[in-house]
């Protein structure tokens, strides 16, 4: 008979509950050593209840945590830390000013004793140079890309001898070919014998990576299963609940003889963006597509006038506007969703209210003063429209999940009655039924005559959402597929320029 | 002009090999240094240079402790305080008598760290920013020096007072000191973990906490020593000037930011240090000895002073976050 390996790590029947919510009910996961465990799930379904607990940051209310067959409890994420366990979060702990040397080993070599600093460089060096990874030991750490910071993260782990790794959607944060050399490290690591434990929303990177899969939904364990017995489409169907091909909304056919609003042409701005042009009509999505420092966000900028144009024309709604700022851009009827809500879009320290009035603060004016109650009536209106889930208007726009804080924004440019809607990435690190949802969103405003500029990296969304796909290469546009050539293989093509 | 140059010194800052503040600061010492021998010929004699570092003596003691808690991404208002109340304590105790100077002495060391203590558990306890807790601090410490007296008060032996004025090898014992408490601190920051952990905290406290550094104890710890180096520099004064003078520490609390952040340290914490506060110091210190010699009053030092500070912070590029 077929024995299993004994589990590094395992939660039994492990239950936590949050005023309102039970957001883990009895669920049992075992992490063993030499094997990538992926964890998958909607926003809310539990992960990070779960991460919380095997990180020690969070303790159980009910079931308990086993390590080597032994009952552990940790009073903190040092604790678990101590124990083996190391959790990389998605927002990285690390310290921007000190060094890469540093960051590995502070704590890790504790004490408040002399330090040595040569020996710190040189065994960081050599660490990542076993990472296959060369930076220099004495470089400040917020001075990385993120990928290299994951990397420091990872050699942090080695350093501290951990055998247990989590890695919170690691891959939400870098590009591609980063994502393909994590996993390749990813996977050298589960030769070593550590145990790996992989959160992500991408089930492709699941079905790449990992040698078994967990799948919570509403704080219960839906299954464990070998990955091998399992398609995408009923992992999906696992973690919502339905099919995938109901996640984007049926659109009517898109409009064929509708005016062009934004014509743009030959458009340098960026290093990244040398010569980029394209059409848009009313009422349509088109996609921009394109690998990650292809250009695509910056091209969205410069649109936008968030960026230097150095040569060509931006034409909006006939008019030649190009390199007007963005406040003349918005007062002309042109909205920008950026793909960073935190910096960029959101007013964190508000609420949700004055997040949705902030562009059109003239409509809620009185005699100079803004009258808080029309600002509130509006955004109940909004939060019921485009079912945001929140406690009420005033709630503070930071305790929103990722897609309902999109949805806000969301909220924020339709108000504005735009013509044109540029999107960067607008489902980034959301969850499969708030992205369907968002999908909603942009389908019925691209039917009531708005023209939308989809910049996605994500293939699928291209497929399912555009009407027209525009690709760009290395900052320049090397096609456009009308809706019938639209596929995954057709935009890959264009965006790695190979030929057909 | 002046946004190119700034360009140009973020560019430069971004290659990561160039210390921008450091080369600001020397360059300045360096400017200032040639407008001194311009203007005076006995610039570069050794008393005027002693001189300097006389001068330099108390605004150092106080600003070592102020490089800690910024470098830990705080600051601490309550400097000029505790200043003034170590002096009013110190020559109160002694009161001419020979047998206390060396137990006040000690008690008033002790005072300054016990309230400086203080601030760094109120800190950590009510989880207020520290600006409000030192603030707050400041103001109790200032009322209980006004109620006990508004003159200046109690006396000290002679001999107390050589410690101020006197010279060893012809350089001001002050001085010394007080540049070898730079180089103790300096090398306690670089060199040791608990250097190490100051640094971390400034950088991102919950990065720091989570890798299981003590983050309250270490707040204590150097709000405790802010205040052990501000009684410090009470001391100093006292032994310079005889008496505790109720108001001396008042200019200080706004004047021990100012080598700080010439010097290059971060107020948001996790960058910098005391070897750059020293030349901070000593600039300051310059200045106002090229100035005092072409006898520009004291309201036009503080004019110039100020422009100073802003010029360093310009040169300093435009991407330097506070």
């Amino acid at each position: 008979m077929h024995t299993e390996p004994a589990a590094a790590l395992e939660l039994i029947g492990v239950s936590k509950r949050f005023p309102g919510t039970l957001a883990l009910d009895h669920v049992d996961f075992a992490a063993r050593g030499g094997e990538i465990h992926a964890l998958v799930g909607e926003n809310g379904a539990g992960k990070s209840t779960l991460v919380g607990i095997l990180g020690g940051a969070s303790a159980p209310d009910t079931g308990h945590v086993v390590m080597d067959g032994a009952r552990r409890s940790f009073a903190s994420p040092r604790d678990a830390w101590a124990a083996g366990i190391h959790v990389i979060h998605q927002e990285l702990m690390l310290f921007p000013k000190l060094s890469v040397a540093e960051n590995i080993f502070l704590g890790v070599e504790a004490g408040m004793g002399l330090v040595r600093r040569r020996r710190w460089q040189d065994a960081a060096a050599r660490l990542l140079e076993s990472l296959g990874h060369r930076l220099d030991p004495c470089r400040s750490a917020g001075t990385l890309s993120v990928a290299d910071q994951q990397m420091v993260e990872i050699a942090r782990a080695l350093a501290s001898r951990a055998r247990v790794l989590v890695l919170d959607e690691p891959s939400a944060v870098i590009a591609g070919d980063e994502v393909d050399a994590l996993m390749e490290r990813l996977r050298e690591m589960r030769e070593g014998g550590v145990a790996i434990v992989y959160i992500s929303h991408r089930l492709e990177e699941v079905f790449a990576l990992a040698d078994r899969v967990t799948v919570l939904k509403d704080g219960r364990r839906v299954a464990t299963r070998p990955i091998e017995n399992l398609t995408q489409d009923a992992l999906t169907t696992m973690m919502i609940g339905r099919a995938v091909k109901d996640i984007f909304p049926p659109r009517r056919p898109r409009p064929e003889e509708a005016p062009v609003v934004l014509s743009v042409r030959n458009l340098v701005s960026h290093p990244r963006v040398l010569d980029c042009g394209l059409d848009l009509q009313a009422g349509e999505i088109l996609g921009l597509g394109g690998l990650a420092g292809a250009g695509r966000s910056e091209l969205g900028e410069a649109i936008f006038g968030a960026a230097p144009v150095r040569a060509g024309t931006v034409r909006f709604a006939g008019e030649d506007v190009t390199g007007a700022p963005p406040w003349e851009m918005i007062r002309r009827g042109m909205g920008f969703l950026t793909e960073d809500r935190k910096s960029q879009g959101l007013l964190l320290l508000l609420d949700i209210a004055a997040n949705i009035s902030a562009p059109a603060l003239e409509e809620f004016r009185r005699a100079g003063l803004l009258t808080r109650g029309r600002e509130l009536k509006a955004a109940e209106r909004e939060i019921a429209r485009l079912s945001i889930a929140a406690p009420c208007a005033e709630s503070p726009v930071t305790t929103l999940s990722g897609g309902n804080q999109q949805k806000t924004l969301f909220s924020r440019w339709s108000r504005l009655a735009p013509k044109v809607l540029i999107l960067d990435e607008p489902t980034r690190g959301v969850d499969v039924g708030a992205k369907s949802e968002i999908y909603r969103i942009i389908g019925s405003l691209a039917d009531n005559g708005v023209a939308i500029l989809l910049i996605s990296s994500e293939l699928s969304e291209l497929v399912g959402l555009a009407d027209r796909v525009t690709v760009m290469r290395e900052g320049r546009v090397t096609g456009t597929l009308e809706t019938r050539d639209i596929s995954e293989e057709a935009i890959m093509r264009l965006a790695i320029g190979a030929v057909a | 002009m002046i946004r190119t140059m700034a360009d140009m010194a973020g560019a430069l800052a971004d290659t990561g090999r160039v210390n921008i503040p450091r080369l600001a600061l020397g360059v300045m010492l360096g400017l200032t240094a040639v407008a001194g021998i311009f203007v005076n010929p006995h610039f570069t004699s050794p008393r005027n240079l002693a001189n300097i570092l006389e001068q330099a003596a108390g605004l150092g003691f106080a600003s070592i402790g102020q490089t800690l808690t910024v470098l830990t991404g705080g600051i601490d208002l309550s400097i000029g305080a505790i200043i003034s109340a170590s002096s009013v304590f110190l020559a109160a105790g002694i009161d001419g008598n020979d047998a206390m100077v060396w137990p006040m002495v000690a008690a008033t060391l002790a005072l300054g760290a016990l309230i400086g203590a203080t601030n760094g558990l109120l800190v950590v306890r009510l989880g207020v920013h520290p600006l409000i807790v030192t603030l707050g601090m400041a103001a109790i410490v200032e009322g209980c020096i006004l109620l006990y007296t508004l003159k200046p008060t109690g006396s000290t032996p002679i001999w107390f007072e050589g410690f101020a004025w006197s010279r060893l090898w012809g350089m001001p014992a002050s001085g010394l000191v007080m540049v070898s408490t730079f180089a103790v601190v300096a090398l306690c920051l670089a060199r040791t973990g608990l250097g190490r952990n100051i640094y971390a905290i400034g950088d991102n406290s919950v990065a720091a906490r989570m890798r299981g550094i003590p983050v309250g104890q270490m707040q204590v710890f150097v709000y405790g020593a802010s205040g052990f180096f501000a009684a410090l520099a009470g001391v100093y004064f006292v032994s310079r000037t005889g008496v505790g003078d109720p108001r001396i520490g008042v200019p200080f609390t706004l004047s021990s930011i100012t080598p700080v952040i010439l010097g290059g340290t971060l107020l948001a914490g996790g960058k910098g240090g005391v070897i750059g506060t020293l030349f901070g110091v000593l600039l300051i210190s310059l200045i106002g000895n090229v100035l005092n010699h072409m006898n520009v009053a004291t309201s036009i030092q503080w004019v110039v002073q100020g422009l100073i500070i802003l010029a360093a912070v310009s040169f300093q590029g435009r991407r330097r976050p506070l």
